[in-house]
């Protein structure tokens, strides 16, 4: 993964995911994005981070499904706290972060997207964007729920999310889970001129002001970060659902193979 | 109720203290049923708080002033008569907040009159009250954003947001929210009440529980060197506009 300055923008880094083949958020590749978010929130020459993937054609597809079946449940304590750590991270950030969606972008894809400050999606029929946790026999995280809840609206959040629905560029801006839908050659300008815009107002009184918003929904995780690991670990564990992931998996193998 | 405070209906202390007592007195009299806000001040609905009670004043000061601004948004908020705000001028900051508190918004289809909450344009932050009316009125998300960018709509802008219930040309204000108040007044009062009462006194708590922190938060925010240089330096650029 490349952590570059901007150099048409002062002040602002690219994060460029590379996991290839799908910049799938394994724990080595979330490690590797900790550490990079930690470093910019420290160094001070750095106001703003645009998200993008280096992977052609995927944003990201989200969490990994190998961190997820197959495993021990001490494991999958620890993907998960890393999981919450990047969130809370990303939606936390005294930075401005802005994605920029060059890529279909699923569930914890979709999730990363959305703890953003702001998203630019380009204009390409393929690049879906949304939580589908239902299509692979899983579900949502409360905090996902929450995210998506806050962006969309709570009738249109429960529709997509019981649906596991996937929004093509223009019914994600229709129903609101994307800003902006611009052409493919103009996401990272635009997201360019988007982040200009919001190092344009005063730090302290934009970061104040972020906190005073995200708060109340970042404390519902927080107030009970051990039991959502445990939840989790419970839940992934159970007979059904290591099943509905393998039914999955084998799917995948053989769409490569 | 014809806000006049010369130049900008700036709610000062004393302009705050003659609304909170025309409110009193409309709500204690039974003749009333509802009230249409409005200004007398061309051009300018209200511009919101007063700086000059936030900037180079005592801690009991702020205090006693951020009572009344409190008092005026509960009053306001969970009025049991029918409110409309007839928006015919700018409407910034705390002018913003007076009119979201009304039950309905109808806005002057004149392209300088922009509304919305632009507190960190001034290097200060909305009080989360201010936020959470926002995020009642036109959603989460979009008022995440308006909050950090401090936004101001025009018109057009505000309508399709949701800051704004309806734009109509200026010389329909007024009428157009004696229309829509007539069709809240033909609601039986006590079921009107009981669901307005059930639908804000969530949001309301959110404030009565904790009136006393949130004056202490105040004073202790606007009191920091860091925001009473900011207000200063608002108010050197203000003086030299009119200058």
């Amino acid at each position: 993964m490349a952590l570059t300055p901007d150099p048409a923008a002062v002040g602002v880094a690219v994060v460029k995911m590379r996991n290839p083949p799908v910049n799938s958020l394994s724990l080595e590749f979330l490690t590797e994005l900790l550490i990079s978010l930690e470093k910019l929130e420290n160094d001070k020459t750095f106001r703003g981070i645009i998200i993008t993937s280096d992977c052609p054609g995927i944003f990201s597809a989200g969490l990994d499904l190998l961190e997820m079946y197959g495993r021990d449940p001490a494991h999958y304590a620890e993907y998960w706290k890393a999981v919450q750590e990047l969130w809370l991270r990303v939606y936390l950030s005294s930075l401005v972060v802005i994605s920029a969606i060059n890529g279909v972008s699923p569930a914890g894809g979709c999730l990363l997207s959305l703890s953003c400050d702001y998203r630019v999606l380009a204009n390409n029929p393929k690049y879906a964007i949304g939580l589908n946790e239902t299509l692979l026999g899983i579900i949502a995280p409360f905090w996902f729920k929450d995210m998506l809840v806050n962006t969309i609206g709570h009738r249109a959040a429960e529709r997509a999310l019981q649906l596991g629905l996937l929004f093509p560029p223009a019914d994600a801006l229709q129903v609101g889970i994307v800003d902006q839908v611009v052409p493919e050659d103009q996401v990272q300008s635009t997201s360019r001129s988007v982040m200009a815009q919001w190092l344009a107002i005063p730090d302290h009184a934009r970061q104040l002001t972020k906190n005073l918003v995200r708060k109340p929904t970042a404390d519902r995780l927080l107030q009970q970060r051990d039991a959502d690991i445990q939840n989790f670990v419970r839940f992934i564990s159970r007979d059904s659902i290591q099943k509905s992931l393998h039914v999955y998996l084998e799917k995948l193998k053989e769409k490569k193979g």
